[in-house]
């Protein structure tokens, strides 16, 4: 057997935990429910405003789903011993811990764009008010832009889910784990923005920065991709490629770090 | 097959059609083409400029731009017009970049310019629209619209050569053209121009009431010894020549239509206290002065009862009655009227208490009128003042209007207007002042047909259909200081640049009626009505700023067409008490107002709404829910909400607590 057969008979096996596990699935499905309910509050025609109006809590909520799926991946083998047994296994700690990762992700992912398709399902099916005397385009809204959000989102939802599998390699038991998830968390959403924004005192700041924060990269993903092409005013700057190159970097050494760590 | 694998492959597909969208190039308008342009949402220039240059032939420049963030296409009369529309800040924050601009293009038409300098079609060719990124501008022509000078687009830059070398112009490209545009003066000015047309008022009023000071040449009456007494009692110091000469009616002339033709021009005929039969015209400067309402002037109920021609006629103090019934004129008749011929012949030539044409500086003072049909109508008559009148008019929609000022500029002021169709019904009658009235009872207050500039000042209105009534795209109106109550509608607008300031709207099924464009609405008190402000403009750019709106059923019905935001500056309008706190101690309240959402509008008594309201889930979605307004659904938001009301003696006298 490869080793791409181990790591996806890994990947499998982590895959069927996840759905063995009731509060993970609650979680999921609670995250499905919230993502989606908030599309259909807004109740907007306009793929743009859903955007906006999905912006902020979903930024907030793709990491806890990322955590909550991921902080015990790793751990959970040490805690049970298992860890010791797949050692004896023909696979390296680094195909291991991807395979790990792979089989979680496919759950994370499969939840993320499910959350989408509900939430995006209510522009469509809203009926704003036409007035068939005067004529009327399309403007400057379309699927596309939902669909480039999803994508970043996508991307987002990823790296998270990276940092929690790195927390769960780095966790040595389940409180200290519990308490680095919860950490990473709140660093994530609040922590590392909130240092940006006290860094950032002069007129002239490197879009580099955007690199130090996983969300901010995120956000200015979106606002670029999904926001500026429909003509609200976002700076310009080579944002695509930083805040990519930012999160690509994320998600490796997240990685990287917790193949090493899960090995030890 | 392993799940995973299975579930890894639907996830990598649907990634993939996400990817698609990175490949599609949105926002693109190279797909739009114009539009017909009786099909946009129409701007620019007045309506009654429209109508005139279309009867007269003459071609006004358009625009259309489609917005990136707004689905309806917006038409502007004028290159300025268009020009503003694409470059003007609060545009682009309402509905977004064009996403495709096209202009009328005048090549291949050979446009010609008349004497003034409006710009004929010799061909009547109908111009086609070009982008205007390839059209060319010629500016520095005597070119111009009914709205000032005109840059002429051309969508072949030879055309525009051409057209340029025939008429010392210069022609620009579209960014050219921009960079010329030089801001309005008016812009971000908030304050209406009332001192100015109060001075004119002023001055109309004082020299209409010059014809008061004319010497006395005749006495009229109908008794012999009163006349005589009348006569004696002149002083000399106010006859004209030794003394007024006495008439009485019946013995030394027939009729008073026969007295008055014998008085000099420039003199006053004293009406001593009877009934008079008149169906009278006067055609000389004159002054026709009763004793109140004692002296009567009867139609007998058959056509106008005092007909007017001549400039600096006075009526005063006088009673007339028995005014005909006929509310309309003829419309086969003509009278040289164009583009409203119909709205002039039949609006204008109905039987009135007095008709006045070409009457300028006519003074009515001090007459009670009462009319089965009109009051006052002026024709062609500037400066004409009627003051302290009252005019009685028909209840129900059978009378017409107590005041009718058509192609003419007048004062109306300190009359009482009760019943009948409308108190004042401007039509065309641009600058006109409407001041100081007392209406009740009756359709429309003051009724505004293709009237700009007008000023309408500290009237108050009672059990009325609708207050004040603009309608027909004017411009630069001015609403001032009114007090509207218990009617259909207090202030319902229309038109552009115009102020509605200071106006008190109570108990009223609908107070004020928002339809107007770049306009200012301030310093308004709204209280207690069905619905407080209904907002039907469709292009929503109005300045709505520190009002009261307090104590309504419902606070605001927004729009047909998108989001709207009322607040300026960082100042919006006061609601009474409103979810969010006031931190900074600044008087704005720092959380979002939605006066049309369920549940902010129903915070101040629902404890359930009123919790919601301070959630940290509606703080998460306030966060960008004011973003891209043109695409939302019609909402109204206040995203500067007072915490104080901006008049609150006027909040107290109608007991509305304020906390």
């Amino acid at each position: 057997m490869t080793e791409l057969g181990y790591v996806a008979d890994v990947a499998e096996r982590e895959f069927r935990t996840v759905l063995r596990t009731p509060l993970l699935l609650a979680v999921g499905l609670g995250y499905v429910l919230l993502v989606g309910g908030i599309g259909w509050l807004g109740g907007t025609g306009a793929y743009l405003a859903l955007v906006l109006d999905l912006l902020t809590p979903v930024e907030l909520l793709v990491p806890v789903l990322s955590f909550a799926v991921g902080y015990r991946a790793l751990l959970g083998d040490r805690e049970s011993g298992e860890l010791e047994t797949i050692r004896t296994y023909p696979i390296t700690g680094h195909w291991y811990v991807v395979g790990v990762y792979l089989g979680r992700a496919v759950v994370v992912l499969g939840l993320v764009l499910l959350s989408f398709v509900l939430a995006g399902s209510v522009v469509p099916t809203s009926d704003t008010a036409q007035l068939s005397v005067v004529a009327s385009h399309p403007t400057a809204d379309s699927p596309a832009l939902y669909l480039r959000y999803a994508l970043a989102t996508a991307l987002f939802a990823l790296v998270a889910l990276a940092i929690a599998t790195l927390v769960s390699a780095a966790a040595r038991s389940t409180r200290g784990g519990l308490a680095l998830a919860t950490g990473s968390v709140v660093a994530l959403v609040v922590g590392l923005d909130s240092a940006l924004l006290g860094a950032v005192t002069g007129e002239q700041v490197p879009t580099t920065v955007l690199a130090l924060s996983p969300n901010s990269a995120y956000r200015s993903l979106v606002l670029e991709l999904s926001v500026a092409p429909t003509g609200v005013a976002v700076p310009g700057g080579p944002t695509v490629l930083v805040s990519t190159a930012a999160l690509c970097a994320w998600l490796t050494l997240a990685l990287g770090l917790a193949s090493r760590l899960a090995w030890r | 097959m392993r799940s995973v694998t299975l579930a890894g492959v639907v996830v990598v597909l649907a990634l993939l059609v996400a990817g698609c969208g990175l490949v599609v190039d949105t926002g693109d308008g190279e797909q739009l083409s114009p539009v017909p342009f009786d099909r946009t949402l129409t701007t620019g220039l007045t309506g009654v400029d429209v109508e005139q240059a279309r009867e007269a032939g003459h071609v006004v420049p358009r625009g259309q731009v489609f917005y990136s963030q707004y689905e309806y296409v917006v038409g502007y009369y004028g290159t300025d017009a268009l020009v503003a529309g694409v470059s003007d800040p609060s545009h682009r924050a309402q509905f977004g970049r064009p996403l495709a601009v096209f202009v009328t293009d005048l090549a291949g038409t050979d446009p010609a310019l008349t004497d003034e300098g409006y710009v004929t079609l010799p061909d009547a060719t109908a111009p086609g629209w070009t982008r205007t990124e390839d059209a060319w501008f010629v500016v520095g022509t005597p070119a111009r619209t009914p709205g000032g000078p005109t840059a002429l687009p051309f969508g072949d830059r030879g055309a525009a050569r051409a057209f340029a070398t025939a008429h010392d112009g210069t022609v620009v490209d579209w960014d050219g053209l921009r960079e010329r545009r030089t801001d309005r003066p008016d812009a971000g000015d908030h304050e209406p121009p009332v001192a100015e047309r109060q001075q004119w008022a002023d001055r109309a009023v004082e020299r209409a009431r010059e014809t008061r000071d004319r010497p006395v040449s005749m006495v009229v009456g109908t008794d012999r010894a009163a006349v005589e007494t009348a006569v004696d009692n002149v002083p000399p110091a106010d006859a004209a020549g030794d003394a007024p000469a006495g008439v009485v009616l019946g013995e030394d002339a027939p009729t008073l239509a026969a007295a008055v033709d014998r008085a000099p021009a420039n003199t006053t005929v004293r009406l001593l206290r009877g009934r008079y039969d008149a169906n009278l015209s006067v055609g000389r400067p004159i002054t026709l002065d009763g004793t109140g309402a004692a002296t009567v002037l009867d139609g007998g109920g058959d056509g106008s009862v005092v007909t007017v021609s001549s400039p600096g006629v006075g009526l005063t103090d006088l009673r007339i009655v028995g005014v005909g019934s006929a509310n309309a004129g003829q419309l086969e008749s003509d009278d040289g009227s164009a583009w409203d011929r119909r709205i002039r012949l039949t609006y204008g030539y109905g039987d009135a208490a007095v008709r006045l044409r070409d009457a300028d500086r006519s003074l009515v003072e001090n007459v009670s009128i009462a009319t089965p049909s009109n009051g006052v109508v002026a024709l062609d008559s500037d400066g004409v003042v009627v003051r302290e009148t009252r005019v009685n008019g028909t209840d129900g929609l059978s009378g017409f209007m107590s005041v009718l000022p058509m192609y003419s500029r007048m004062v109306v002021e300190d009359s009482r207007f009760d019943g009948g169709r409308d108190a004042v019904y401007a039509h065309y009658a641009d600058g006109t002042v409407v001041r100081d009235n007392h209406v009740a009872d009756l359709r429309f207050g003051f009724h505004d047909m293709y009237t700009s500039d007008a000023l309408v000042v500290n009237n108050s209105v009672r059990d009325v259909n609708t207050g004040i009534y603009v309608m027909t795209r004017p411009a630069g109106n001015a609403v001032v200081g009114n007090d509207v109550r218990n009617s259909s509608v207090g202030i319902s607008t229309a038109g552009t640049a115009s102020y509605v300031t200071g106006n008190v709207v109570v108990n009223n099924e609908v107070g004020l009626s928002v339809g107007t464009t770049r306009s200012t609405y301030r310093g308004n008190t709204v209280v207690a009505n069905g619905v407080g402000v209904r907002s039907t403009t469709m292009l929503p750019t109005n300045d709505v700023f520190e009002n009261d709106i307090v104590g309504n059923d419902r606070p605001v019905s927004p729009g047909l067409a998108t989001l709207e935001s009322w607040a300026v500056d960082g100042r919006g309008n006061h609601w009474g008490a409103v979810p969010g706190v006031d931190r900074d101690g600044d008087g704005v309240v720092e959380r979002t107002y939605r006066p049309t959402d369920p549940v902010d509008r129903n915070a101040r008594h629902s404890p359930v709404a009123n919790a919601l309201a301070y959630s940290p889930a509606a703080h998460l979605f306030d966060q960008f829910q004011q973003a891209a307004p043109g695409l939302r659904g019609p909402a109204v938001v206040d995203p500067a909400p007072l915490t104080d009301p901006v008049h609150p003696g006027r909040l107290e006298t109608h007991n509305v607590s304020t906390p």
